[in-house]
């Protein structure tokens, strides 16, 4: 059973590499979902000329319900809420980015050497937040709700949305192994 | 009792000046212990307190989680989506 531990400043997490496997597929829809272009690098970029060159004419709220759970509205009302999200939208997309790049660039070791293992020196926070990120994506994807523990196991084994429902628990259990070394 | 008056009057004035707030929202799919952990390290609430506000979008739905201007509310509406709670900000209606 994979798990994360604690070593010393840092943390570790041994993976076989069928989940490094699952968790890079997963990693990069959700990054593909969110657009994989790197524009957003210019609204860090302290050039003014450049933060306005790259803001995009119009930021919309997303059709999308998985976008719409990660890039939230902040306001109830629409007015204010696009206001909102035309100023915040793109780095908190970027952000989002940055977790998943970072998770999947330590996944890709694994998985390139073709053997599963140890993977050292991870930022639990990054992490945190980026299978925070893939559990939302699943979730609305399977349309979880209280009960949803129950439908899962009542699914017959061919159903083809049961390995889904596997993947989303397996890493709600992963989440919670690394928040149990922390809290 | 002129302790408690004086505390009033702070406490008025402060929602005068300060009158937004951010709400989280619960949702079917944000460990308890992760909401827990987020609010400790946002807010720098003690356990005890980021376990009671958990508790509380939990069991009612929503919990307020701060309060100040509207430009400290949209920073912290913005941290909160960063780690995927659910958070909105508007005017306190209770004024």
């Amino acid at each position: 059973m994979s798990n994360f531990e604690k070593i010393g400043d840092g943390y570790s997490l041994d993976l076989t590499l069928d989940e490094a496997q699952i968790l890079i597929n997963l990693v990069e829809q959700l990054l593909e979902l969110l657009g994989e272009g790197d524009f957003f690098h210019h609204y860090d970029s302290s050039d003014p000329l450049a933060q306005l060159l790259a803001m995009p004419s119009e930021i919309v709220t997303p059709d999308d319900p998985v976008l719409l759970r990660l890039l939230p509205n902040g306001y109830a009302d629409p007015e204010a809420a696009s206001d909102f999200r035309r100023y915040t939208e793109p780095q908190l997309r970027g952000a989002k980015q940055k977790n998943l790049r970072l998770v999947r660039e330590q996944l890709t070791v694994l998985v390139d050497e073709n053997l599963g293992g140890v993977i050292e020196g991870l930022d639990s926070d990054v992490w945190l937040k980026a299978m925070n990120d893939l559990r939302i994506a699943l979730s609305i994807r399977l349309e979880i709700n209280e009960d949803s523990f129950e439908t899962f196991e009542l699914l017959p084994d061919e159903d083809p949305q049961k390995p889904v429902y596997a993947v989303y628990f397996w890493l709600g259990w992963l989440q919670e192994n690394l928040l149990g070394l922390l809290l | 009792m002129v302790d408690t008056l004086a505390k009033e009057e702070v406490n008025i004035s402060e929602l005068i000046d300060r009158p937004w707030i951010t709400i989280v929202w619960d949702d079917p799919v944000n460990l308890m212990n992760y909401v827990t952990h987020v609010l400790i390290k946002l807010f720098g609430f003690s356990k005890e307190k980021a376990h009671d506000l958990m508790m509380q979008i939990h069991t009612q739905g929503r919990a307020v989680v701060s309060t100040g201007t509207r430009e400290e509310m949209e920073r912290d509406v913005q941290r909160l989506h960063e780690h995927g709670l659910w958070a909105t900000l508007q005017r306190d209606d209770k004024i």
